[in-house]
């Protein structure tokens, strides 16, 4: 497959964001064939797997876990509940949506790579969590479950790696049930000019470093900072989540904008 | 208000409610796979349990689940809530102090009282052995030494305010009739201002009279 692969500046990038060709997309600064980035991005994921944990609570001084918390408690989930946990990884959100939601209740962990899946799977079953568990390997763009079928869907630190957004939002609207919430916790765009430029020299100086000398992976990481800062910012995901028919949207963001937790309700 | 928003806001970017919430929750897990006696808390499985305290602008909840308590800032799903206050807490070791608390509108209970006296039954069944606990950690001998350390220290610290309440029960049936009251100093000093004006005025009548006798002479 050929590529249009080009390195471009952090700014140059962000400027193109929203005009780039149908057929092209970002992986990290690069611009790529949008069939190229899902191989791209699993190859990324096949290779940290086994360190993902490590690694979030390394790079994240372990804030990961009260970014989740937050997200847990905004989601409102209760006894009973069905709950899809997309790009759930290593299954963090999973294993506390599976103690709250009792018996009664589901959750599916689904992530489009098997390695993640594969570390998820296993971290729970050691953990004993298995009585309401479901293991779906899916791509966030084309659920494969049916219309009106979860209470919460949530994706946490994945939207950034699905190579067409808005179709992954109109996937996730049409799984929610009427009522149902989506939550996204994903990276985005600190609020304060200094902690930008600090974040900025921590993502591209130490973060690739640190993934080099733990990970044995420093591109990986290198990639994961380039992806970071082509996300769209706060008001431009919310802008797409109410075109992907999401209302009352609204985002908190939390440790000053570093990380936001979008949230919006299909009535 | 604005700072109140402020700091609410400032506490939720910070993720304060959380931080404190998984903190809560580690210790409460721990303290009950320490117990030697062995809690069943399959009763109240499922069931939520929240505090409201003045002193946090967030709720505390405690839910069971596979024998595990976690400890959430949400209150939505809640079977029994307490608003109250740390202070008021402490009293409510005295059981018969829970229906003056609830007319004082020091404590209000919301919901099933009767989880709430599950949840509490969980405490009081606690029994940790902490000086084994303690020995796995750093050994039998060190173990035994700060237990000493801690019983001397124990019988110190009684003994010295055994002291201070027996001395502070003498003062207050012997000294205190002795001891100068408030009202007391207030009206000796008054006296001592009454007699420095009453000598101040006779120098001047004493400086008028030496004045006139030079001025005869």
């Amino acid at each position: 497959m050929s590529s249009v692969e080009k390195n471009s500046t952090p700014s140059q990038v962000q400027n193109d964001a929203n005009s780039v060709a149908d057929n092209t997309t970002h992986f990290g600064f690069q611009t790529i064939d949008k069939e190229e980035k899902i191989s791209k991005v699993a190859g990324v994921f096949h290779s940290v797997a086994k360190q993902y944990d490590v690694m979030n609570d390394l790079m994240s001084f372990g804030i990961h876990r009260l970014w989740k918390r937050f997200t847990i408690d905004a989601s409102g989930v209760r006894p009973g509940n069905k709950v899809l946990d997309l790009a759930g990884g290593t299954g963090d959100l999973t294993a506390k949506f599976s103690q709250l939601v009792g018996k009664e209740g589901q959750v599916i962990l689904a992530d489009i790579n098997s390695s993640m899946l594969n570390v998820g799977r296993d971290k729970l079953r050691d953990r004993g969590l298995v009585q309401n568990i479901e293991y779906v390997q899916a791509n966030a763009e084309y659920l494969p479950f049916e219309e009106n079928t979860f209470d919460i869907v949530t994706i946490a630190f994945g939207l950034r790696n699905v190579t067409d957004k808005d179709k992954a939002l109109r996937s996730i609207f049409s799984v929610l049930k009427p009522g149902g919430r989506l939550l996204v916790l994903e990276f985005s765009k600190p609020e304060h000019e200094v902690l930008n430029k600090a974040y900025d020299f921590y993502s591209f100086n130490i973060l690739p470093k640190m993934g080099e000398l733990v990970a044995k992976d420093g591109e990986s990481y290198q990639y994961l900072a380039e992806s970071i800062r082509m996300h769209p910012n706060q008001e431009t995901l919310k802008e797409m989540m109410e075109n992907a028919g999401f209302e009352q949207t609204s985002y908190k963001n939390l440790t000053g904008g570093i990380v936001a937790l979008h949230k919006g309700y299909k009535f | 208000m604005f700072s109140s928003n402020r700091a609410v806001k400032l506490s939720e970017q910070l993720m304060v409610p959380q931080f404190i919430c998984s903190v809560v929750e580690l210790i409460i897990n721990r303290a009950l796979s320490l117990s030697n006696k062995p809690i069943t808390l399959s009763a109240i499985e499922n069931k939520t349990f929240t505090l409201e305290l003045a002193e946090l602008n967030f709720p505390l909840s405690i839910t069971v689940s596979n024998n595990v308590l976690l400890v959430n800032s949400t209150n939505s799903t809640s079977d029994c809530t307490l608003i109250s206050s740390i202070a008021t807490l402490r009293q409510l070791k005295a059981q018969q102090q829970l229906t003056e608390l609830i007319k004082q509108e020091q404590l209000d209970i919301q919901g099933d009282i009767k989880v709430a006296q599950q949840f509490a039954r969980i405490a009081e069944e606690l029994d940790i052995d902490w000086p084994t606990e303690v020995a796995r950690h750093i050994g039998d001998v060190p173990t035994h030494k700060i237990g000493q350390l801690s019983q001397k220290a124990k019988k110190s610290i009684s003994q010295l305010f055994e002291t201070l309440e027996a001395d502070v029960g003498e003062f207050l049936i012997h000294e205190k009739r002795l001891a100068v009251t408030n009202s007391e100093i207030k009206r000796f000093n008054q006296g001592v201002e009454q007699t420095s004006d009453q000598l101040t005025r006779i120098e001047s009548r004493l400086a008028a009279l030496e004045n006139r006798l030079n001025d005869s002479q």
